[in-house]
């Protein structure tokens, strides 16, 4: 009887280990590339991503135009191009799909962090859809402070893992998001 | 298509005499009817923003349209005391064609002007029964349910005069309306004057308007019949209604919805399409016409169809500036073609438009309304590929669409050659007539956008998106968004600036249901294509004067601004706060409701000679 019970009920934990293996193992695998990233992600070239005249309508606001930061956003194609590139390579590392997302602070204003480098399954666990810069959250406070690698687990599923980038001064000057979703959404952001 | 002059002397009865009448004579119920540009409210009376003074509902009404199309009306019955109700809309003799077709108008209630206006339409059965206060619409008091008459006179019916009667029983009594319906002999040809388009965005929302549907579908409602079923049910409510619906596909990180694209596998030299069968579930019925099967137009492919094709469909943004770009997006581009060719699918124009913006930060450059002078080359790099992967003599349709507006004047030069298909800033094109004029004179499509009057806006102001163009003698006007109701579009609506059609949903509806404002555009267009037919007999710059003059007693170079003087600026040293120069106030709150029935005079007048 108590083999029984003991059968029973390893049977019906066994899906919940699976899963909860699996999501280590998803994590031990974004990890590894959010490791990587640091490694490949040049932060000197991340820094010359904005223009400079992008950087200072960034937090310009204007009473009678409401979208004068955004549609005076624009970025150095050569820089963009060779940082995306590099991203997209990265998140090729990763055993299902994931996005490498880079993140960088506003200068002139730590309160703030702005996402600017996005990519195809347009995931992420703290991006705002359609937001230009938002508050600094405490995670991503923590890499650029620290250095340290930091998990975190988003909402629908999704889990991230943020890792530092560095310049040549060996300055944090931004970090990478490598994200996954348990359950990807395919409708989701197509718009 | 016209309460007739000698019929609104009915109209021009004061409301105090229509309430001693209801009160003396007809307590039990009372049938009114408004033409269709003045739109009722919950109370007996007319909205706000068309009304007139002393025009009042009346007790009969004669319209007037030409065959292959529709006129419209609004029944009122009206109870000042709470109970049931049947509504009887008679049919007209069979042989005749004619066909009624009724919905009861939901009234909306506005937070924001706390008062309430008639917008989505549900479709009723010509026999109907209810009481007021209409227990779905809660509304406190409300003293009057409002149904619009929709009647189609078919290609094939012998001009004349048609009547039926709409019959309204409460308490054991009647109230009788009479529908007389004169047929002119003329025809409203098939192909509009002007594109009305309809744009959304993906079909997440899909979701979320419809949950009853979603929920029965399962989880896997977006391969589900009901989900292409659904879709094909929004291009058939815009097709119904002599519109045009645009669904975007892909996202601005390129992000592609598996339902808008055939499945890729491989990369590089190896890149190729493997699956078609959820793109020709989406697309075949549109694109073969079997969707429209059932309408009154007839199965026609829809005009138009974005592709997927963005910075990082086919061809991976990985390989961008490689060899192995070309290679992916003209190998995968090239077997779109052969597939599209292969199906027949020649009728109907492929899109190649870049939406996405770089603010979205998946790529350098912006697509949509390119504003930063190093981004054009993007587009003749896509024009150099497009071009290589779609043979010249091909039947298939492809154009290269741009959407302009900081640099419209700067891409329209250009881009020549590349780019055939304009959807320009209104307000930007507004000053530039010979813009307007070199891209029409070299083929091109052109269109503007724009956003949907909102319901506190009088009824005419829908029709100013669709005189403007024929004016400005280019094809078309898109709605930039025309799918999004909002969170609460019944009982706590934002006023449907972004909305032309309602999710059926809450009334058991799996499709989207049309809404007034949609069906006085329909009527619009339908009299434009009319008007814009006797340009063989007389010169269209004497139709236009004539209709712009009725419209709103302009000229027609009052429908172009002058030049403001931010146009003189780099583009990159605007801002949306620069002021142009503002139309006069019959283009804004100068416009009455009434505007639109005048055009539709003039056009009667001359469609009443056509044998």
């Amino acid at each position: 009887m108590r083999f029984i019970s003991v059968l029973l009920l390893s049977a019906c934990a066994l899906p919940l280990m699976l899963a909860a293996q699996t999501s280590e193992d998803r994590l031990k695998e974004l990890g590894r590339v959010a490791r990587a990233a640091t490694a490949m992600v040049d932060g000197d070239v991340c820094l010359h991503i904005q223009t400079r005249r992008s950087i200072e309508f960034l937090q310009k606001q204007n009473s009678r135009d409401p979208w004068i930061a955004s549609d005076n956003f624009d970025v150095d194609h050569a820089a963009f191009i060779q940082t995306k590139k590099t991203l997209m390579r990265l998140a090729r590392l990763c055993p299902e799909a994931c996005d490498a997302n880079l993140w960088m602070p506003l200068e002139g204003n730590p309160q703030r962090i702005q996402i600017l480098i996005r990519n195809v399954y347009e995931m992420s666990s703290f991006w705002k859809w359609g937001d230009l810069h938002q508050p600094m959250p405490e995670e991503m406070r923590r890499v650029l402070t620290t250095g340290e690698r930091v998990t975190f687990r988003g909402k629908r599923g999704m889990v991230s893992v943020l890792a530092p980038v560095y310049d040549s001064l060996n300055n944090i000057v931004a970090l990478v998001e490598v994200v996954s979703q348990e359950k990807r959404d395919l409708q989701e952001n197509v718009k | 298509m016209q309460a007739r002059d000698s019929e609104f002397r009915f109209l021009f009865v004061s409301r105090l005499a229509f309430v001693l009448a209801a009160v003396l004579g007809c307590s039990a119920g009372n049938l009114l009817t408004l033409p269709e540009h003045l739109r009722p409210d919950p109370f007996g009376g007319i909205v706000e923003a068309d009304r007139t003074p002393g025009v009042a509902p009346a007790r009969s009404i004669v319209l007037e349209g030409a065959r292959s199309s529709f006129v419209s009306c609004h029944l009122l019955a009206i109870m000042p005391q709470p109970g049931e109700y049947r509504l009887d809309v008679g049919a007209f003799p069979a042989a005749s064609g004619l066909q009624v077709e009724l919905y009861r108008e939901w009234f909306h209630y506005l937070p924001k002007t706390k008062n309430y206006y008639p917008d989505a339409l549900v479709p009723i059965a010509s026999q109907y029964q209810s009481t007021l206060p209409d227990p779905d619409n809660r509304i406190n008091k409300q003293t009057a349910q409002a149904f619009w008459v929709d009647i189609w006179i078919p290609a094939g019916a012998t001009p004349g005069n048609y009547r039926v009667q709409a019959v309204l029983k409460a308490d054991g009594k009647a109230s009788i309306v009479p529908i007389e319906v004169k047929v002119l002999a003329a025809q409203v040809p098939a192909d509009d004057a002007v594109a009305m388009d309809h744009n959304t965005y993906g079909t997440s929302w899909l979701a979320t308007d419809y949950p009853s549907l979603a929920a029965s579908a399962g989880p896997d409602f977006f391969t589900s019949d009901r989900f292409f079923e659904l879709i094909q049910a929004y291009h058939r409510v815009f097709y119904e209604n002599r519109g045009v619906f645009h669904q975007l596909g892909y996202g601005h990180g390129g992000k592609v919805g598996p339902e808008f694209a055939p499945r890729l596998e491989g990369s590089g030299k190896n890149k190729h399409i493997v699956d078609w069968s959820l793109y020709d579930r989406h697309f075949g019925p549109l694109l073969d016409g079997s969707a429209f099967a059932k309408t009154h137009f007839g199965p026609r492919p829809i005009q138009l169809v974005y592709l997927p094709i963005n910075p990082e469909w086919p061809a991976s943004f990985l390989w961008w500036g490689e060899p192995g770009y070309e290679k992916e997006f003209v190998n995968v581009v090239s077997e779109m073609e052969r597939h599209f060719r292969e199906k027949g699918w020649t009728n109907t124009r492929f899109e190649m438009f870049f939406n996405h913006k770089k603010r979205y930060k998946a790529f350098p450059w912006d697509g949509d309304e390119a504003r930063f002078p190093n981004d054009s080359s993007y587009m003749l790099e896509y024009d150099r590929l497009l071009k290589l992967a779609v043979p010249s003599a091909s039947p298939v349709k492809f154009v290269f669409r741009a959407d302009s507006s900081w640099t419209l004047t700067r891409q329209a030069k250009e881009l020549a050659g590349v780019v055939n298909f304009w959807v320009c800033g209104q307000g930007e094109l507004a000053y530039q007539p010979e813009v307007a004029r070199m891209l029409k004179e070299r083929g091109d499509t052109v269109w503007t956008y724009g956003g949907i009057p909102v319901l506190t806006e009088p009824s005419s102001h829908i029709t100013l998106q669709v005189l403007r163009p024929w004016m400005w003698g280019i094809d078309g006007f898109v709605h930039w968004l025309a799918t999004a109701p909002g969170p609460d579009p019944w009982f706590a609506f934002q006023g449907g600036g972004e909305t032309l059609i309602y999710p059926g949903d809450r009334f058991g509806i799996g499709g989207p249901l049309p809404s007034i404002r949609l069906k006085l555009q329909r009527n619009a267009v339908q009299d434009l294509t009319l008007l814009n037919e006797f340009r063989g007999t007389q010169p269209i710059e004497r139709l236009r004067a004539e209709a712009a003059r009725r419209f709103n007693g302009t000229e027609v170079k009052d429908w172009w601004s002058p030049r403001p003087s931010y146009a003189d600026k780099d583009p990159l040293d605007r801002t949306n706060a620069d002021e142009g120069i503002p139309e006069g106030p019959g283009f804004h709150e100068g416009l009455d409701a009434g505007a639109w029935q005048r055009v539709r005079t003039y056009v009667l007048e001359l469609a009443r000679e056509v044998k």
